[in-house]
Formats: structure tokens, sequence, C-alpha cells
């Protein structure tokens, strides 16, 4: 299966609060990858003409997975984004 | 105990820390406690110079670190709460509406110069353009919550809502010339990205349960006064200084009638401010004896420092910068002349 995608979504280079929400994305997806799920951590340029056409306006830091943004303007907890991407994942096996 | 009990007893202690913050600022309206600072310029005469900044910091602190709580508390909060995924939306919306949602909203974006550029490029690439991004751009620094609460306590109510009044109409001005130049719009018409692509992604915002809401808006309120406070004391050290060795002379010389008011709008402008700096930087001189008129074409400076220039020019090129620049300049210079002849400030 492929792996899920965590896009953090931010300016470039990255403010404080993105790179805080990037680590945290790293750190859920490491536990996630334990048990079993397969997932990608990407940093996405807020600026770039492939997530403004993709996402439209966004407040940084945002957070997509699986291509939907869940979080937006805000810096998540660990456990909130471990628990969304399993969501997704599970939807995903299910289709 | 179980999950949800232990939610909302959070919850519950948060509710009473935001009620209680709000109770200090309505107490010490009833009691009459000035949470501006008490020290005047003559204070100081008596004062070694390494005493200088320690009562200056002393006065401040003392009497504003209430009214600081609130604003920070205040603005972690809205940030949290407003809608964003509303208000992303309604930004994309077309040119009038634009203009009105962009100047509207603008007060709740506060600060951070990180969320405020990605905000000026996604209203001017997939949104209503050029002339509310504009608008969007010079409106969030002069008119969010924490500037108008501290200008307001500070200095005075009627001196924050003329504040207000004048950064609108200097945003729309700006806004609506900076749209029609043709470098303005070729930048538009070469950067604006339409929606329609096969891979649209979408947004579904996840809501996480009200606690972690309200430690969220808390965390953002430490957040912004970490990166306000520390310019903020540096500031107050200096702004110690001046309001000790400035001679009143110079200052009624110089920063009053119309010179005065050409003066600040220069010095206000281009120079860095870090925000709220602005706020007791000015209302020093005003002691000092800068009028009304210049001390509003101070503070109405701050959205067009270089900083912010710097980074909007990466994304337009410096022909709308400097458009952009010109027009909110004049405006204030003119709006603040106005203000001084009608209520015989100047």
């Amino acid at each position: 299966m492929k792996a899920l995608k965590i896009e953090v979504i931010g300016p470039d280079p990255p403010c404080s609060r993105c790179m805080m929400v990037k680590r945290i994305a790293e750190e859920a997806a490491g536990r996630l990858e334990s048990g079993g799920v397969k997932v990608e951590v990407v940093k996405a340029d807020i600026l770039s003409r492939e997530v403004l056409t993709k996402y439209g306006t966004l407040v940084s830091p945002a957070v997509a997975i699986d291509g939907v943004v869940r979080i937006m303007g805000r810096i998540p907890t660990e456990a909130e984004v471990e628990e969304l991407t399993r969501t997704a994942a599970e939807e995903r096996s299910r289709d | 105990m179980s999950l949800g009990f232990k939610r909302k007893l959070r919850t519950a202690a948060l509710l009473l820390f935001v009620f209680a913050v709000v109770g200090l600022l309505i107490y010490s309206r009833i009691v009459a406690y000035s949470l501006a600072p008490t020290l005047k310029p003559a204070d100081f005469s008596g004062l070694a110079w390494y005493e200088i900044p320690v009562y200056y910091l002393w006065d401040y602190i003392s009497h504003a670190w209430i009214c600081l709580l609130f604003a920070f508390t205040a603005a972690g909060l809205v940030y949290e709460f407003m809608p964003k995924n509303l208000i992303v939306r309604y930004m994309g919306s077309n040119k009038v509406s634009g203009y009105l949602i962009a100047a509207g909203l603008a007060p709740f974006f506060t600060v951070c110069s990180c969320t405020m550029v990605p905000l000026f490029a996604g209203i001017l690439y997939t949104g209503a353009g050029m002339g509310p991004a504009i608008t969007f751009l010079l409106m969030a620094p002069a008119a969010n919550i924490l500037t108008i609460l501290v200008t307001g306590e500070f200095l005075s109510w009627d001196m924050a809502v003329v504040r207000i009044a004048a950064s609108l109409i200097t945003a729309l001005a700006a806004g609506v010339i900076v749209s029609k130049t043709p470098w303005g719009k070729a930048v538009e018409k070469e950067r604006h990205v339409s929606q329609v692509s096969e891979q649209r992604g979408t947004v579904e915002l996840a809501k996480p349960p009200l606690d972690e809401r309200f430690i969220s808006a808390l965390k953002f309120g430490v957040y912004l006064a970490q990166q306000i406070l520390p310019y903020f004391v540096v500031g107050l050290i200096v702004v110690g200084y001046v309001t000790a060795y400035m001679p009143e002379s110079i200052v009624e010389g110089y920063l009053t009638g119309v010179t005065g008011v050409l003066i600040a709008s220069i010095i206000g402008g281009p120079l860095y401010t870090p925000t709220l700096v602005e706020v007791v930087v000015g209302r020093s001189l005003f002691q000092l004896g800068m009028s009304r008129a210049a001390l509003l074409s101070w503070l109405m400076g701050q959205p067009y420092d270089i900083a912010n220039m710097t980074a909007v020019s990466k994304i337009t090129g410096w022909k709308v910068v400097v458009t952009y620049a010109l027009t909110a300049w004049s405006s204030s210079v003119v709006l603040s002349l106005v203000y001084g002849v009608l209520t015989g400030s100047l």
C-alpha cells in the first residue's frame, strides 16, 4: 500500500510554529509506523502554485492528511495528528 | 476519573482563568486604578542614569500587566475561536465585498508576519485579488485586537477609534490605487491561479475538544507575548531615556504643527517599530509635547515598515510596494492634518 501523506503547510523558510508542527507530525508518524501504518511527512510551501491550486488560501501552519486539510492556523498535539492519520488510513483501506 | 470528566474539569478551570482576567480589567476600572504608567518626565530629574530604566520599567509593568495580560489572552482566544475556514472562504469572494471582508477581518489576525504574508498572497492569488490583499495587509497591523487594546488603554480610547478609522481609509485607498496601476494589474494577472484542477484537495477541519482549544488559545497568547514582550521591554528602556533626557523644547519645536506631522510620519513609517512599541514611544513623545495630530501620523506608520515591505516585495515586486507605501504615507499625513485642523490639535 502506498504511504499515507501528511503535508505540513507553511511559508518557506518555515516559521517557528510550522517547524514545531513538522516535528509533531514526524513523531506521530514514527508511532504509526511502528504500528504498521506507512506514513510520509512532507513540508509544503504555502505560497507555491501547487498548494494554492490544490487547497486555496490557508492560514499557516496547516496540516493536510491524505489530501484533506484537517488543521489550520494552530499547533495540534501529537495524539491528535496520530488519531486523524489513523482514521484516514482506516478509511482508505475500506475503500 | 473518566476522560470526559477530566476534560470538563479542565475546561472549567480554563474558563475560570479567562473570567478572572476579564474580572481584573473590570475591577481596575471600578477602582479607577490607572493601567497606564504614571511617571511624568519631571519625575526623572532626580534619578541617576542607571536608575532610570529600573524605575521606568517598574512603573510600566506594575500598571500595565493587567492590560497586557488581558490583551494577550483576548488575542489568543479570538485567534483560536474565529472560524478560519469560513474566513478563508469569504476572502476568496468577488471584488467589492472582497475589500469589505479584507478590512473587516484583518483585526482578527494578530501580528506574526509568517501568518500575514501567506494570507496576503492567498488573497492575491486565489481570492479577491490585488486591491483587497493590500487592504488586508495594511489594516491588520494597524487595527488588530492587541494594538487597539493597548492604544486605548495606554493612550486614550478616542485615539484608538481615530486610529482605526484613519487606518481603514488609508488601507482602502492604498488597495484601490494599487489595483488600478498597470504593474498592480500585471502582478495580479501573472500570479492568479484558477482553482480548477484535477487533483483538488479538500478542507475539512477537525474540531478538537473544547479544553484543548482553550489550551491552544492560551498557548498562542503566550507565543505572541514571547514574540512581542522582549522588544517591548527593550523599547521601554529606550523610551525611559528619551523621556528623561529629551528636552521638551525639541519635541515641541519639531513634533508640532505641519512639520510635526511630516516628521512623525517619516520616522514612524519606514523605521521598524515592533508591535506595541510604537504606542509607548508615541505616548512618551506625546507627554513631552508632541501634538495629537503628529501622534496620529506616528501611529499610522506601523503597517508599512521596512521588514513588512521586504517580505511583500518578494511576492509582488518593488513597484507595488513603493506604490502602496507612498499612498499610505500621503494618506496618513493628509488624515492627520485633517484631524489636527478639525480638533484644533495641530
